[in-house]
């Protein structure tokens, strides 16, 4: 986000990379179905999506659902009518999600501040009431139904059946687990340390020479592309697109996950999606209202813990151990 | 056909009136506090729910025509004190986050008292009945509406403008700072400017209630109404929110028969465009 919000300081690359390997191994372990954790990985690569525009960007984007919707009904149509394989289907998803994330980001880019959250708003607005109109591709109201869940293949030969919801948790893991990795790469290469300059004084950085408009339309356009594939994801495993992917219902989540996670922390997204994901799973059940509860954790982090999740654990982890401080050589950014 | 056509202006007018009650409350509250309170639309909502039980406790629509707004102005005023006057320094993004959560906490807990199914509230019975003018028929109550919020207008116009308060407002929204320096009470100015804000926003609930009754869940729609007026009104300006008002409400209506949707469509492109072409609105000052 900014202004007080510390550069990010996180650990090590294989360290960080360890940290999630771990937490993908152990969440079909910890929860009482795969579908969950599934779901958990989806929401926590959107939540990945939306920080690096919320985090690293300092771009408040409520346009997110957007993308995942657009995701979501790509992938559902290509498999459907063009009988397109599982990773044809991501592809297209990533694709589509990056040509709105264009057309979005350029256009809103062009304002700041409060404009700029404003043009993402009516965006998200056109694009549920679009998808509401377009009924004949997006089922409208009902949804699209009957999406399916392609398996791996290879020739016509079944590799991985995909139906087994632990075979279909573990796919999604690993490509988790990818673009994890790539958006980390990406966000300690000289780009992202752009987007860090651009989040903190964006006047400066575009002094130096940063052609800053630029480098935000292409954060934008990854974003859009790893929501997009999120929400190709979500469809596979519903087997449907509800209209409500799309809605600014679904852009508040995303953006909620993401900054209970940790805005800034890309580790801190798959805790905030977890987290919310989880809890949302439980307290459902037992008390439907439960979204009370998240507005008053959503205050208190943004009001008293600006680092969220990810953020407080960091804390504890310090305190525990008052007599490792970090060197400027581990201060690298997240 | 013409008939059709008036019937459906005059409704565009009304329900253009409780945007406008909306759009101003929130354009006034920025103008001010330079502030964007994603709560507004909870607020409208609590308004309509507790005109619901003002109705049920007391039998009397114009008790609770009193009393829901203030009640909703004292909750606003209450929450300012707690929380909002604590974020006035940060960036936007903090300030509508924090007030996604209190929108979050408010609509929560409507369905909580109130149920998640939508409550009803009757017309006020001095207000059914219809006008009947040769072939044109009209509902009492919606041009009572539009009288109404006419007669709300014109008297925050005059508190705005005739009044120290009002003036207090004005030069705030210039600079804070000075006002500040010559001796007012700043954080008081400002706990009353947000209740008056919001306190319009129930206002526009109650009035909105007879109409289409309280619904747990349309907050962030009027919400996002209200963002479309205010931009394309312009941020801060009076007149824009009134002049915004009625032409998303007439557009709204004209197209509620042919293709509601589009009209959704269309406002919020409008949005879009106002912003990309004329970002201060068609009525504000660059």
């Amino acid at each position: 986000m900014s202004e007080k919000n510390p550069l990010p300081v996180g650990p090590r690359t294989p360290v960080l990379l360890l940290l999630v390997v771990a937490s993908l191994v152990l969440l079909p372990l910890v929860l009482p179905s795969a579908t969950l954790a599934t779901e958990i990985l989806i929401f926590a690569l959107a939540a990945l999506a939306c920080n690096l525009l919320l985090g690293y960007t300092g771009l408040l984007s409520f346009g997110q659902g957007i993308f995942f919707g657009v995701g979501a009904y790509g992938a559902a149509l290509l498999m459907i009518h063009l009988k397109w394989g599982l990773f044809a289907a991501l592809l297209g998803a990533a694709v589509f999600g990056a040509l709105l994330a264009l057309l979005v980001g350029a256009l809103a880019i062009r304002r700041k501040g409060i404009y700029f959250v404003m043009l993402t708003l009516a965006f998200s607005q056109m694009a549920y009431f679009l998808a509401y109109t377009l009924s004949g591709w997006t089922g409208g109201d009902n949804g699209l139904l009957d999406v399916p869940r392609p398996n791996i293949e290879v020739f016509g030969h079944v590799l991985v059946d995909l139906a087994d919801p632990r075979h279909f948790y573990a796919f999604v893991a690993l490509l988790f687990l990818l673009i994890f990795a790539f958006a980390l790469r990406v966000i300690r290469s000289p780009f992202g340390s752009t987007l860090l300059a651009i989040r903190e004084n964006e006047t400066r950085a575009a002094a130096i020479g940063y052609d800053t408009r630029h480098f935000k339309i292409l954060v934008f356009m990854l974003s859009g592309a790893i929501t997009g594939i999120a929400g190709a994801l979500y469809a596979m495993l519903l087997h449907f697109a509800p209209l409500s992917n799309i809605d600014l219902m679904m852009s508040e989540n995303i953006l909620i996950m993401t900054i209970i996670g940790g805005t800034g922390s890309l580790f801190g997204s798959l805790l905030g999606a977890g987290a919310i994901v989880v809890l949302g799973d439980v307290l459902s059940e037992l008390w439907p209202r439960w979204l009370m509860l998240l507005g008053l954790i959503l205050i208190l982090v943004v009001v008293f813990m600006r680092g969220g999740l990810w953020g407080g654990l960091a804390e504890l982890g310090k305190r525990l151990r008052p007599g490792r401080t970090l060197s400027t050589k581990t201060k690298e950014t997240l | 056909m013409l008939e059709l056509y008036l019937f459906q202006l005059l409704n565009g007018l009304g329900l253009g009136m409780i945007y406008f009650l909306i759009a101003v409350g929130l354009t006034i509250i920025f103008g001010l506090l330079n502030f964007v309170n994603f709560a507004h639309g909870a607020f409208f909502l609590l308004g309509a729910y507790l005109c619901y039980t003002a109705v049920a406790l007391t039998g009397n629509f114009w008790l609770a025509l009193l009393i829901a707004p203030l009640v909703v102005a004292a909750l606003a005023w209450a929450v300012e004190r707690l929380l909002i006057k604590r974020i006035y320094h940060l960036p936007h993004t903090f300030q509508i986050l924090v007030t996604l959560g209190i929108a979050l906490i408010i609509q929560e807990a409507s369905v909580l008292i109130w149920g998640p199914v939508g409550k009803n509230i009757a017309v006020p019975p001095e207000l059914r009945g219809v006008v009947i003018l040769g072939d044109f028929i009209y509902p009492y109550y919606r041009l009572f509406l539009i009288g109404f919020a006419a007669l709300i207008g014109l008297a925050l116009w005059l508190l705005l403008e005739r009044t120290r308060f009002g003036a207090l407002v004005r030069a705030g929204s210039e600079s804070t700072e000075t006002v500040s320096l010559l001796g007012t009470n700043i954080f008081r100015l400002f706990s009353l400017t947000f209740a008056l804000g919001v306190g319009l926003a129930g206002v526009a609930g109650v009035l909105f209630a007879p109409l289409r009754g309280a619904q747990p869940f349309v907050g962030p729609e009027i919400l996002g109404i209200a963002f479309v007026v205010v931009v394309i009104g312009g941020m801060g300006s009076f007149g824009g929110a009134l002049v915004g008002g009625l032409l998303v409400g007439v557009v709204q209506s004209m197209m509620t028969s042919l293709w509601p949707q589009g009209a959704s469509l269309m406002i919020y492109g409008a949005m879009a465009a106002v912003i990309l072409v004329r970002p201060y609105g068609l009525f504000g000052r660059a």
